[in-house]
């Protein structure tokens, strides 16, 4: 039998499998799809966004479809960190695969705070942080918008865990990369590229938004090119660990975004229209690389040919 | 629950904009219960229309056949409804809580407005099986071109009474009308209501029962991209002194006993 290639990859020292997690929102708490495949197969789980405190969400209609997108506005939705310690955190025992706790806040204190009630949880190998939502401080304007709050949230997170600390980029900007460079700089130990593009759709019988907040995130192979190209810009910008995601729904389109340089992959989405689309990703690099005589992933990442 | 790639029996149409598909899973048919749903998808590697789409089960026939019942409304219903026998569809499911059936002797009283008959058919079938209680059926439709599947209804037994808001069928005017006039708190057994349809409809059901202080369940749509309780696009309010501020129409019903929900914003 053939030797099966190495799909094994590091993201700022947290050592994966392989490169295919899922996506943050899009895999629940972590145990919702455990009836359609084993978990610890993946390279590892980002679990739904948490906040200090629990979120009720939007009114509905928080969703609506687009031409091969998903427009939502859930309204961050969570049962608070504490909950999620207490009630879903025991259930992650039997998941081998490394868990990665999504974060978000309003003001810059509650980030260090969320950072700093994680850094004594056992079972959590890594902090990714959502600066895409609105700093109440600063007018509603979000985080990940300006290179100095951006910093100053990663800064926190950075001094008050000794988890890796992931940031995941808004695509909602003029220039990514200094974005990008800025969390770098504040010691982020790697990045996700990209986080869902802001639209909206109007219904014209009604004449309303379909959505009840009016705007939402785009997500699903609508953004793909985007999310591609931005993780290619953000590859070129930093020396740390880029993740890519956006629109991924099969391994083909994992590679794309791992021969752009990506090291790893979210897969978001795609996890609502077939729940395994994760592992049949896992299956379908496995799959490549042994037909390309591939011993090792590493040796796609980053393997663009432009010449 | 299962994820299942199976073969269309029939998809045919049998009213205005309504369509009645079948296929054959051991595996659905025998979990399956009134009132649940399946997220259904046209082919594995279909980007656009994306997303799965809920459909209630309709019915259970000979052992294994599984029936949905719908509207032709959108692209993805559109293009579901050009499906032929032998197509292939990808089926997740029994999803959702389901009907909670009368207690015994209790009287059932389904009432559907339109395309809501499609999980009541389901209902009767299973109620009129068990000669539990005895079932009313009041249904509702806009003209007699919308009206589907009354002659299998009868040969289920039920007590059926139809209403057409043009007058072309049945009694002129809305099935809540045959609500304010033939259901009452008195006699020796209370009956249960179940009830499906358009919101305005459900709503007045839901007050109907709070007045009589009769036990009500209403089968709740929302929009929903994943149907397993992750993606929360199918928030409902909950009514005040609910112990959330949502429900959540795929994991908390999509069933509810009426005086959980908000009527004030449905």
């Amino acid at each position: 039998m053939a030797v099966l290639p190495d799909l094994s990859v590091d993201i700022g020292g947290l050592k994966l499998k392989n490169p295919v997690i899922t996506a943050s929102g899009t895999f629940g708490y972590g145990t919702e799809l455990t009836p359609f495949f084993d978990p610890s197969l993946l390279g590892a789980i980002i679990v739904k966004g948490l906040s200090l405190k629990p979120i009720p969400g939007n009114p509905p209609p928080r969703i609506a479809e687009t031409p091969c997108g998903l427009l939502n506005a859930i309204g961050l939705a969570n049962i608070g960190i504490q909950a999620f310690i207490e009630e879903k955190l025991p259930m992650f025992t039997k998941i081998e695969a490394p868990v990665i706790t999504n974060i978000y806040g309003h003001t810059v204190k509650e980030y260090a705070d969320l950072a700093k009630k994680i850094e004594k949880v056992e079972g959590i190998a890594a902090i990714e942080i959502n600066i895409s939502c609105p700093n109440v401080e600063k007018g509603g304007m979000a985080f990940g918008t300006d290179p100095d709050t951006a910093a100053m949230v990663t800064g926190q997170v950075v001094s008050n865990t000794t988890k890796p600390v992931i940031v995941k980029l808004t695509p909602n900007v003029t220039d990514i990369t200094t974005i990008a460079r800025a969390v770098e700089s504040a010691g982020a130990q790697a990045i996700s590229v990209t986080n869902a593009i802001l639209g909206m759709a109007v219904d014209v019988t009604t004449r309303r938004p379909k959505l009840a907040n009016i705007v939402g995130g785009l997500s699903g192979p609508a953004i793909k090119p985007i999310a591609l190209y931005l993780a290619h810009k953000v590859v070129a910008a930093v020396r740390i660990p880029v993740i890519g995601l956006g629109g991924i729904m099969d391994y083909r389109d994992a590679l794309e975004f791992l021969l752009v340089g990506a090291r790893a992959i979210q897969v978001g989405t795609a996890n609502f229209i077939n729940p395994k689309t994760a592992i049949e990703i896992v299956h379908g690099l496995t799959d490549f690389c042994s037909r390309e005589k591939v011993s090792n992933i590493n040796q796609i990442i980053g393997g663009l040919k432009t010449m | 629950m299962v994820e299942e790639t199976v073969a269309l029996k029939s998809n045919q149409q049998i009213g205005t904009n309504i369509w009645l598909m079948e296929f054959r899973s051991t595996l659905l048919a025998s979990h399956a219960k009134p009132g649940q749903f399946l997220m259904v998808h046209l082919g594995e590697r279909t980007k656009d229309p994306l997303l799965r789409r809920p459909f209630s089960i309709h019915g259970i026939q000979d052992g294994d056949k599984v029936m949905i019942l719908y509207n032709v409304v959108g692209a993805g219903t559109s293009l579901l409804s050009a499906l032929k026998e032998h197509d292939i569809i990808s089926v997740i499911g029994p999803l959702g809580n389901g009907f909670t059936l009368p207690r015994p002797s209790e009287r059932a009283i389904l009432v559907g407005g339109g395309i809501g008959l499609a999980p009541l058919f389901f209902l009767a079938q299973v109620l009129q099986k068990d000669q539990r209680s005895t079932v009313t059926l009041f249904l509702g439709f806009p003209t007699s071109q919308e009206v589907v599947r009354i002659q299998q209804l009868k040969d289920l037994g039920v007590n059926l009474s139809l209403t057409t808001e043009d007058g072309s069928l049945g009694i002129k005017g809305v099935v809540t009308d045959l609500l304010d006039q033939r259901l009452s708190n008195k006699g020796a057994t209370k009956p249960a209501i179940y009830a499906c349809g358009p919101p305005p409809m459900l709503k007045k059901v839901a007050q109907k029962a709070t007045t009589l202080s009769l036990r009500s369940y209403v089968s709740l749509e929302g929009y929903m991209a994943c149907g397993l309780g992750i993606c929360l696009g199918c928030a409902v309010k909950a009514a005040h002194g609910e112990e959330k501020p949502y429900y959540y129409v795929c994991q908390d019903g999509p069933v509810f006993p009426s005086g959980m929900i908000d009527w004030e914003v449905l």
